[in-house]
């Protein structure tokens, strides 16, 4: 639909009225920000073992770790790219790359669930929060800037960006409160809602940090001290489909379809990421003797690659917005297809192997 | 004074909201902004400064009983790039996009409030109503203000036609009401009767009947300034058609978001969204093919098509409740937003020259509603109580008098500075006034049940 009404072909969004859209795309990207950040409730997340939460952790590493390591060096001795922007690039696909959706869960039958309830858990909560830390590394990139010239890591930037952006989050969650004390009213909450995310990724953009990271932030904030984070959950729920339905014709409208190297491209970057989730799942269970029980092949079930995703991309888009980041989320979102058929080849495979 | 009392606490709590809401506005105003991402997270966060920052106007507002609208407006009008400068010009123009959304929002709304059984219960009384308001108000507020402007010489730098012009669409303009502000009154005051029955009717009739009184006039107007000639009987054509192909379009619209509630019925005001933006987008695309390739000034009216698709929906469908709930949803941001920007747009400066022409417009309508609906309830047989107090209930102006200012500052631009000064102006007093008049009358007609 995206690519349909972009520029490529119908133009019904051009590039005035993406300008226009402009709030419209912050306030998707901040919406899904605060979900993701919705998932870290300590109190929720205590129910679980503590092996799952490090499981979910290191396998969102390590994935991020050897995609990097693939993408980086390929783009070094393949693409003619500057250096800063190669990094970002990699940071970016990799980040992308060791996030996990449910989307292929969803699909089990209930007796596949029902046979093999351990691992469809242990599976759920690791696409539920390993994109915790490919997000948090994604923040890297607002470090670096290209467009300016300023090449490589700038470490009093860097702390300076993470204390604004922990003590901005931590101020918006103030008002958050302030405003939702005093707002009952369902429609009133969805004014606050939206107003507030807005707000968030409009500052985040304007001290030039990621929309996504701190709404993700304000998220973790609200759900573990907002006693309202009832209301405001069921808020953010209701919306949850359309944010992510627009988040795609959004990122479709990104999209150029103009070579034939974005097949090959994407095919590439599939399979780094299909081979670094294979391999972060089997490191995960190897590492932990209480993970014996799990299948080695756990990271069969973890190649859906859903909304946190599309929204690194999209985040991606907006701050670097040149030929090479188009050319980029194109093949990306390809791989993202790949992914998703490969994804329900390799759920039969996970299941099939005799699984608990 | 003991009546205030109770609302310390809350004034307390919003003003340290609005205190720490300025405060990162401050903050940011501070920063340097260079690249073209941090102009569109500034654009993001005024867009949600202004939207909250006006959402906690209007509640302190409301405590002094005065409509929210106001709040909306004026933080729009502090915010904007006459008073504070945190919403530029530049904003403002980004925004219309929001602006356009808002608008097919409130035009679906004001047709989906639109029931048929209703409108034929008091048939009689709303169209006598319509005819006569629309009839004397037009008449008046045209001439007075031709004839003021004219005299006492007050835009000099308007020719003889332009003038013409503005007080035909000031006329017009005059004539709209807004339903949203009456719905808003009547539920606060769960009002129930015949004379609620009448105002309603009227007020929402008068919203779709306002469209094509404005398309008629914005030709008309075209005629005058551009081609200046007579008016031809192929323009008329081209009018009709225009007219009744926006109306069936929203029919067949309409049928189309009836379709989608019964068959898929989820994700209905993302649906909306959609909805709301393609019939704005199309509209400007067909009427510019249309232009250009047949030489045929054909303008389809979005306002038209989405009211007559929400009238479908609500009266030709099972789903006229669901699709009332859909748009409900997400009303209030989208007030919110749309007449803060409203407000931002006000040319202050303007406004400072013209404020006793608004005052003298403002009057001159009010004495056209009072004289026409007392005799509109004289020839309807109402109790001499009703008849006095009718006109009371007809001041409130909004929503859709506001975007058809805005339409018609985009046709005729050189008019459009003191149109939307105007309208705006205008609009400000009778939105003050208008409610707490509209309650009285209320009361008056003995139709408060009580209030929420």
């Amino acid at each position: 639909m995206g690519l349909l009404i972009g520029p490529q072909f119908l133009n019904l969004v051009d590039v005035e009225t993406q300008k226009g859209l402009a709030p419209l795309s912050a306030l998707l990207l901040g919406w899904i920000g605060l979900l993701f950040g919705f998932q870290f409730e300590i109190k929720n997340l205590r129910r679980f073992p503590l092996e799952f939460f490090i499981a979910a952790i290191l396998e969102g590493l390590m994935t991020l770790v050897l995609v990097f390591t693939a993408v980086y060096l390929t783009m070094v001795f393949c693409f003619d790219i500057p250096d800063s922007l190669t990094m970002v690039i990699a940071i970016t696909l990799a980040a992308a790359g060791g996030c996990t959706a449910q989307t292929g869960l969803a699909f089990l039958s209930l007796d596949t669930i029902d046979k093999h309830q351990h691992t469809v858990k242990l599976l759920r909560f690791i696409s539920s929060i390993d994109g915790l830390g490919p997000l948090l590394i994604f923040g890297l990139c607002f470090f670096y800037n290209p467009s300016t010239g300023s090449d490589g890591l700038w470490p009093g930037g860097l702390w300076k960006g993470v204390l604004t952006s922990l003590g901005g989050s931590f101020g918006l969650l103030l008002l958050f409160n302030l405003f939702i004390s005093h707002s009952r009213l369902e429609k009133e909450l969805i004014l606050v809602v939206i107003g507030m995310t807005m707000l968030t990724s409009g500052l985040a953009s304007t001290v030039k940090f990621s929309p996504l990271l701190t709404n993700f932030f304000v998220g973790f904030w609200l759900v573990n001290l907002s006693k309202d984070k009832e209301r405001i959950y069921q808020i953010l729920m209701t919306v949850e489909k359309p944010a992510y339905l627009l988040l795609l014709v959004f990122i479709g409208v990104c999209v150029r379809l103009d070579s034939i190297w974005l097949v090959f491209l994407a095919l590439v970057y599939c399979l780094y990421r299909v081979f670094g989730k294979f391999l972060a799942g089997f490191l995960v269970t190897c590492l932990n003797p209480k993970f014996k029980k799990y299948p080695r092949q756990l990271g069969f079930g973890l190649l859906s690659q859903g909304g946190l995703s599309m929204a690194i991309f999209l985040d991606f888009q907006h701050i670097f917005p040149s030929r090479i980041s188009t050319f980029v989320i194109s093949f990306a979102i390809l791989a993202v297809i790949y992914n998703e058929f490969l994804s329900y080849y390799f759920f039969e495979r996970l299941f099939k192997k005799g699984a608990q | 004074m003991s009546r205030y009392k109770q609302y310390i606490p809350y004034l307390k709590t919003y003003s340290i909201t609005l205190f720490l809401l300025a405060g990162f506005a401050f903050w940011i105003k501070i920063i340097d902004v260079g690249s073209n991402w941090q102009q569109a997270g500034l654009t993001t966060f005024s867009l949600g400064f202004v939207l909250l920052a006006a959402y906690i106007t209007a509640k302190i507002l409301r405590i002094a009983e005065l409509p929210l609208i106001s709040g909306y407006i004026l933080v729009g009008i502090i915010a904007g790039p006459y008073m504070t400068r945190f919403l530029t010009e530049t904003m403002v123009v980004r925004l219309r996009l929001v602006d356009d959304l808002a608008l097919s929002f409130i035009a679906l709304t004001a047709g989906g409030t639109l029931q048929i059984q209703f409108l034929r219960k008091r048939s009689k009384a709303i169209a006598v109503n319509i005819f006569l308001i629309t009839l004397v108000v037009f008449i008046l507020v045209f001439f007075s203000f031709f004839f003021i402007s004219s005299r006492l010489n007050l835009m000099p730098d308007l020719t003889y036609s332009q003038i013409m012009v503005l007080a035909c669409l000031l006329g017009v303009i005059a004539v709209a009401r807004s339903p949203s502000s009456a719905i808003a009154i009547i539920s606060e005051c769960r009002a129930d009767g015949p004379f609620t029955a009448t105002v309603l009717g009227v007020t929402v009739a008068m919203d779709v009947l306002i469209i094509v009184f404005f398309s008629l006039a914005m030709t008309v107007s075209e005629i005058i300034l551009v081609a200046g000639t007579a008016f031809d009987f192929h323009t008329l054509t081209v009018l009709c058609l225009a007219v009744a192909g926006s109306l069936v379009l929203g029919i067949v619209f309409g049928k189309g978001i009836s379709l989608y509630i019964e068959r898929v019925g989820h994700d209905l005001p993302l649906f909306l969204l959609f909805f709301a933006f393609s019939v704005f987008k199309a509209s400007i695309w067909f009427n510019h093919v249309i232009e250009t390739h047949f030489a045929i000034s054909l303008q389809l009216e979005p306002l038209l098509i989405c009211m007559s698709a929400g009238f479908t929906v609500q009266n030709f469908s099972k789903c006229g409740n669901i699709f009332m709930e859909g748009l409900e949803r997400f009303a209030l941001p989208i007030f919110v937003l749309f007449f803060s920007l409203a407000g931002a747009s006000l040319n202050l400066d303007a406004l400072r020259m013209t404020w006793p022409l608004a005052a003298f417009l403002v009057m001159v309508r009010a004495i056209g509603i009072l004289g026409s609906t007392w005799f509109a309830g004289f020839l309807n047989n109402d109790p001499p109580q009703h008849r006095r107090i009718a006109w009371m209930a007809y001041i409130t102006q909004a929503g859709v008098a506001i975007g058809l200012a805005q339409l018609a500052q985009r046709r005729f631009p050189e008019l459009g500075v003191y149109l939307t000064t105007l309208v705006l102006a205008v609009i400000t007093i009778n939105q003050v006034v208008g409610p707490i008049i509209f309650k009285m009358a209320l009361k008056m007609a003995g139709e408060v049940k009580q209030e929420q």
